[in-house]
């Protein structure tokens, strides 16, 4: 029996989603599918599975990804879902947690990690331009007094905020790339 | 030029291709080597295998149709790579022992 969840996470949170996703299959709750807004999840025995959310350059379909999950699949760790955004997608794997007890690690050396990390960088930055171009644009319309200023003044404020939670995580990225240049400098 | 020190990674991938074998088993064979010290993950194995690909250090065998995996094996510009890492390994080990212990 499928049991659907409806929640939110924006895309910079999907650290936080990956842990949840792992508590609800801890739980008996393994994922299954899953949109922007809806979390599909199958009943199987609890903790079977593990899941890891991925942040992958590219659109999901691009024969650079389709090799990199054959590959994955080859190793145990399948695709169960993707949310396609532009310029890059979200994947969702699972694996069985016999196989990878101590949860999916899908880059183990720093500069595979710190390459994962630039992805998070320029997306965030990426997103950034295009919510601060979005609040920008409300914000000239809304100096203009036309009829919908009052929803052009919320589509800008929610646009700010926006770029600014993604400012945050930026930050966040840049801080954690710094952390694993200093350690590469000692360790491999 | 003297050759650049390999990655951990890098070494123990070229050790087990001495046989031809595919990822989980490249995974396996690379834990079973450094007694569980180095736990090779997917993102980091599929990295590294495409690099020395391109680099000529192993080749993709054709793929088997009775089996989707993929497999590898070491070529002979890889084993002479994986010598001269070892020579240099060897140089380390024995300046190291000579300077620590007295020798």
């Amino acid at each position: 029996m499928i049991k659907r969840v409806y929640k939110l996470y924006f895309i910079w949170q999907l650290d936080k989603e990956e842990v949840w996703i792992n508590e609800m299959a801890a739980h008996g709750y393994s994922l299954v599918s899953c949109d922007r807004f809806s979390f599909d999840f199958e009943e199987t025995e609890p903790g079977k599975y593990k899941y890891k959310t991925l942040f992958l350059r590219g659109r999901y379909h691009d024969k650079k990804n389709m090799d990199f999950f054959s590959f994955l699949d080859e190793v145990g760790i399948k695709v169960t879902s993707y949310i396609q955004y532009p310029g890059t997608c979200c994947i969702y794997t699972r694996a069985l947690a016999e196989d990878y007890p101590n949860g999916i690690d899908v880059y183990s050396d720093i500069d595979s990690k710190i390459s994962y990390e630039w992805t998070t960088f320029w997306y965030m930055l990426f997103c950034i331009i295009l919510m601060s171009a979005g609040g920008l644009l409300n914000l000239s319309m809304f100096a203009r007094h036309n009829a919908l200023w009052i929803l052009n003044y919320a589509v800008a404020l929610l646009c700010f905020i926006l770029a600014l939670m993604c400012l945050i995580h930026l930050i966040k990225t840049l801080i954690k790339i710094s952390k694993l240049k200093k350690e590469r400098v000692i360790h491999e | 030029m003297p050759q650049q020190a390999l990655t951990e990674a890098v070494y123990y991938i070229l050790l087990s291709l001495q046989n031809p074998l595919h990822g989980y088993g490249i995974i396996q064979n690379v834990s079973e080597l450094s007694n569980g010290r180095i736990k090779l993950a997917a993102g980091t194995l599929y990295g590294a295998l495409n690099t020395l690909v391109d680099k000529g250090w192993i080749d993709a065998l054709p793929e088997n149709p009775l089996s989707r995996k993929k497999e590898y094996v070491i070529t002979s510009s890889g084993t002479e790579i994986l010598k001269e890492e070892i020579a240099r390994l060897t140089e380390l080990v024995d300046n190291g022992k000579r300077l620590m212990e007295g020798k």
